[in-house]
């Protein structure tokens, strides 16, 4: 019963704790950039300062769309922390991916069918590789389930090679740079989110946050019962993904699948293969 | 027993007696008589099912045989007559074929008289099959009663394609109980002949080709079956020609040959490549034929083929080489599927992808594996089902038939767009049934990694990858679909026909039911049917964390509630809410004034497709090889 408590609590603080990563995130980039950046806390200033705005939308079904992918990334990253399937998390994850995508193509805005588009076939760059690896715990672990990932031996050690390829999609994942097609603001001015304003933006700009929370907790399942080193994956993930997007440019959505189909897959592949021969 | 056995004959001669008075009544009456026709046969199918309680077999008159084999001659008689009247060379030469073979196996049988009478076996399967094809074609039924209406053709012909339509069921029925191999050959045969008039309905040259195709292609299944019978008679241990004793026999004799061209059969009804032709091609006949074809009938005998031998073929080469096709068949059709602009052949494509993991489910044969397989023939059945039965309406209403041009669909149709959403959406997002069957076979093929290593994983590549290629499919037309401009507000429901709605409303009320209800099926509806198909009990059970349990699968309760008031829910108040309070802007376009035609991301992947037919190809023969060794 307390345990359900804790994890509720976890569950509903989500998009707080994404919050401040985000903060931590600008502050950092800017660093690395010699800049002093803002403050922390600007996400939640940021968040005030929104929520403030005169309301304002293109329609309804795209502004309530908005809304819904926000609301169901929350109930994916909720299951995720309640320990479900790692399966089922992925795809409700995709769900929540599927509404945003739906929510920028009900527009008749150029920029945002254009972001919509890439958002898609992001999906098809990063979605195999995440299945790989869910597979490729499976065959470590014997269980899907990622209350039992978590309190098993760590995984890194087993899969290091699949947590490479985690790494080299979660840029897809998190629209950084060099894998920022779908956003991509100084191409298609942010993508699916361009339409969206105030209040409705509002539930974009948050679902951002809990996506951070969604993918650093998929790197810190690496860690197994080790919460040190899950810990200490996180902030490596979390160095090297500002890193990258500092360092790159962006390529265009062909190189990207490209890359994914020849270099990320066969990675985590490969270590599928290994971890069933030996 | 005895009025189980009177009803399962009812289902067998009810459609086409109804049939038969539908040629002579007049229009009005013909449609009472149809609709309550197909009432009827969904009551019974429902009726056999509750009442159900062991697997039985019908005692048929001994003469039936003779009914059967002169039946047989003269349906050869007819493809010949049409390979001459066609001028079609492999029609004719295959017809040749199968009369040899036919002639060969009589002289065989001859040697052996007097075997049972009891030709057809039900068991769960068969009436799990019946209600998946009474139901929804039932409700392809009616509804084509108004389609063919607006058909520019004679009163008679369109008597004849409702005439067709019913008896076909009526065979369909036949196909799924037949237990004697040569009843069994005589009505896949009979399908085969459906599926030849069906899509030479419009008797354009497109039609006649394609139907000549999906005849030639449907009798190399109809050979395979002959020589199944024949090898298994002329086979030490086999002897007779019954799917169960052939099952149970086989891991005894150890030959595999007979099941494997069985399995041929099945993959080639099937549309697994190199024979997707046929059914690519089956989109020239009018709407409800599609619907008919790809959601409850035809297609689905393969996988039921393939979970009636799945005891017998689980964890042999067979089976591996079945799982190692059709994996590659799902990634390949999805693939294909990308470059069509035409929404009936995106819809055919995504049928031949998920037939595909539907065998390879069967094939696997675990009883999760069967589970699975059942849940994705049935919400499969209903999903593809509503989403033709759009399609049609699409075409008769909007004037639409390719993807591209459904623009702003959300503004003129918003009924239309809705259904076409849910009914792709059933198909790769949670909750829905048709997903749940994806997601487990992803989790089946992880956990049965260990046993057979290198192959699964490949497939299980196969199927990661062919699952988001799906996903982007569907997008594709969906974001066409619900794009809407914010100056039209207002919601103006088309009218169509009543006959178009209800049935597709009771599509949709089935597909929702199917998910508010899925626990409730697995524990009472699939895992039954599964045990019949395996033979051995399998256990669902309801755990204490609000899980159901499978073999060794869990399904969540929670998520998928959650999922469903997230997704459907959501999905209907999006289209139809209207914030009242919020100003309005227009969409930023960067300061520039320019027409747009919206589009969707185009995919040259046609050139792939003769590969990938080669591909298949080489796994076709490979069954054969290596069974033969």
């Amino acid at each position: 019963m307390q345990s359900i408590i804790i994890l509720s609590v976890l569950a509903l603080l989500a998009p707080l704790v994404g919050g401040l990563v985000y903060g931590i995130e600008r502050k950092v980039k800017a660093r690395m950039q010699n800049r002093i950046g803002p403050n922390i806390l600007q996400p939640f200033y940021d968040f005030f300062k929104l929520a403030d705005k005169r309301l304002v939308m293109v329609h309804s079904t795209h502004a309530f769309l908005g809304v819904m992918h926000f609301i169901s990334i929350w109930v994916a990253v909720a299951v995720l922390i309640f320990g479900g399937d790692l399966i089922l998390v992925i795809f409700l994850h995709l769900l929540s991916t599927a509404l945003l995508i739906m929510g920028g193509f009900s527009t008749r805005s150029i920029f945002s069918h254009l972001g919509a588009n890439r958002t898609a076939i992001s999906i098809l760059a990063y979605e195999p590789v995440l299945i790989i690896m869910a597979v490729s715990i499976y065959a470590v672990n014997g269980s899907f389930q990622i209350s039992s990932i978590i309190n098993s031996d760590p995984l890194l050690y087993k899969m290091p090679l699949t947590f490479i390829a985690l790494l080299l999609i979660l840029p897809i994942k998190l629209k950084k740079s060099p894998f920022d097609v779908a956003e991509a603001h100084q191409e298609i001015a942010g993508g699916a989110e361009i339409e969206y304003s105030g209040i409705f933006f509002e539930a974009i700009y948050t679902a951002k946050w809990l996506d951070y929370i969604f993918v650093y907790a998929l790197v810190f399942l690496f860690g197994g019962s080790n919460y040190l080193l899950g810990a200490g994956l996180v902030v490596g993930t979390f160095i090297y993904i500002n890193a990258l997007d500092n360092s790159t440019a962006r390529v265009d959505y062909r190189q990207m699948l490209k890359f994914s189909y020849f270099v990320a897959l066969p990675v985590a592949f490969i270590n599928l293969l290994i971890t069933l021969f030996n | 027993m005895r009025s189980l056995q009177l009803l399962v004959l009812s289902l067998f001669a009810l459609p086409p007696v109804a049939g038969l008075l539908l040629l002579i009544l007049p229009k009005v009456l013909g449609r009472i008589v149809t609709i309550l026709s197909v009432v009827a046969l969904s009551a019974i199918s429902v009726y056999l099912f509750a009442s159900f309680d062991k697997p039985f077999q019908i005692l048929i008159p001994e003469y039936s045989d003779k009914v059967v084999m002169i039946a047989d001659v003269l349906l050869l008689v007819y493809f010949a007559f049409i390979a001459i009247k066609r001028k079609s060379v492999l029609v004719g030469l295959l017809t040749i074929g199968q009369a040899i073979a036919l002639g060969y196996l009589i002289k065989l049988l001859g040697h052996h008289e007097g075997g049972i009478h009891a030709q057809f076996y039900i068991d769960r399967l068969s009436l799990f099959m019946f209600l998946l094809i009474n139901i929804v074609s039932g409700i392809i039924a009616t509804y084509s009663l108004q389609y063919i209406d607006e058909e520019d053709c004679s009163p008679y012909r369109k008597k004849f394609f409702m005439f067709t339509m019913l008896w076909f069921i009526g065979v369909m029925n036949l196909v799924v109980s037949a237990d004697n191999l040569e009843y069994f050959f005589l009505f896949f045969e009979l399908t085969t002949l459906a599926s030849y008039i069906f899509i030479s309905f419009r008797k354009d040259n497109e039609s006649v080709n394609n139907a000549l195709r999906a005849l030639w292609m449907n009798q190399i299944g109809g050979i395979a079956i002959l020589g199944a019978m024949i090898y298994s008679l002329s086979t030490i241990g086999y002897g007779t020609l019954s799917f169960q004793t052939l099952v149970k026999a086989a891991p005894t004799v150890g030959l595999l040959f007979p099941l494997a061209l069985l399995a041929v059969a099945a993959l080639i009804k099937g549309a697994q490549m190199p024979f997707s032709s046929w059914l690519l091609g089956a989109m020239v006949a009018p709407t409800p034929v599609s619907a008919l074809l790809h959601s409850s009938t035809m297609v689905k005998i393969a996988p039921f083929i393939i979970l009636r031998l799945a005891p017998a073929i689980k964890g042999t080469s067979l089976s591996l080489v079945i799982i190692a096709l059709t994996g590659f068949v799902f990634l390949a059709a999805a693939i294909s599927a990308l470059a069509q602009d035409n929404f009936k052949r995106i819809l055919a494509f995504s049928t031949v992808s998920l037939l595909g993991l539907m065998i390879l489910m069967a094939a696997i044969g675990t009883d999760t594996a069967i589970v699975t397989c059942l849940i994705l023939i049935l919400f499969h059945g209903i999903s593809k089902c509503m989403l033709f039965l759009n399609a049609g309406v699409l075409e008769k209403k909007f004037h639409l038939k390719s993807a591209l041009d459904m623009d702003r669909l959300a503004e003129s149709g918003p009924f239309t767009a809705f259904v076409v959403c849910i009914g792709f959406i059933s198909l790769m997002l949670p909750p829905f049934g048709a997903f749940v069957g994806k997601w487990f076979s992803i989790e089946i093929l992880g956990s049965t990694l260990r046993q057979t290593r290198g192959l699964t994983a490949i497939v299980m590549l196969a199927i990661a990858c062919g699952g988001a290629v799906l996903s982007l499919l569907y997008f594709k037309v969906m974001g066409l679909l619900i794009s809407r401009s914010g100056e039209k507000d207002k919601v103006t429901f088309e009218t169509t026909h009543p006959l178009y709605n209800v049935n597709l409303i009771l599509l949709l009320a089935l597909i929702l039911a199917g998910v508010v209800s899925l626990p409730f099926l697995l524990t009472g509806y699939f895992g039954p049917v599964a045990s019949d198909v395996l033979g051995s009990a399998v256990a669902v059970d309801v755990q204490s964390n609000y899980s159901i349990s499978i073999g060794t699968m869990n399904l969540p309760v929670i998520p998928m509630i959650l999922a469903f008031l997230i997704l459907p829910v959501s999905l209907f108040i999006s289209l139809f809410i209207r914030f009242r309070k919020v100003d309005r802007v227009k969409e930023y376009t960067c300061g520039e004034k320019i027409d747009y035609k919206f589009n969707s991301f185009y995919f040259d992947t046609e050139f792939l497709l003769p590969y990938f037919k080669a591909v298949g190809l080489v796994f076709f023969a490979l069954i054969i090889i290596l069974t033969v060794i």
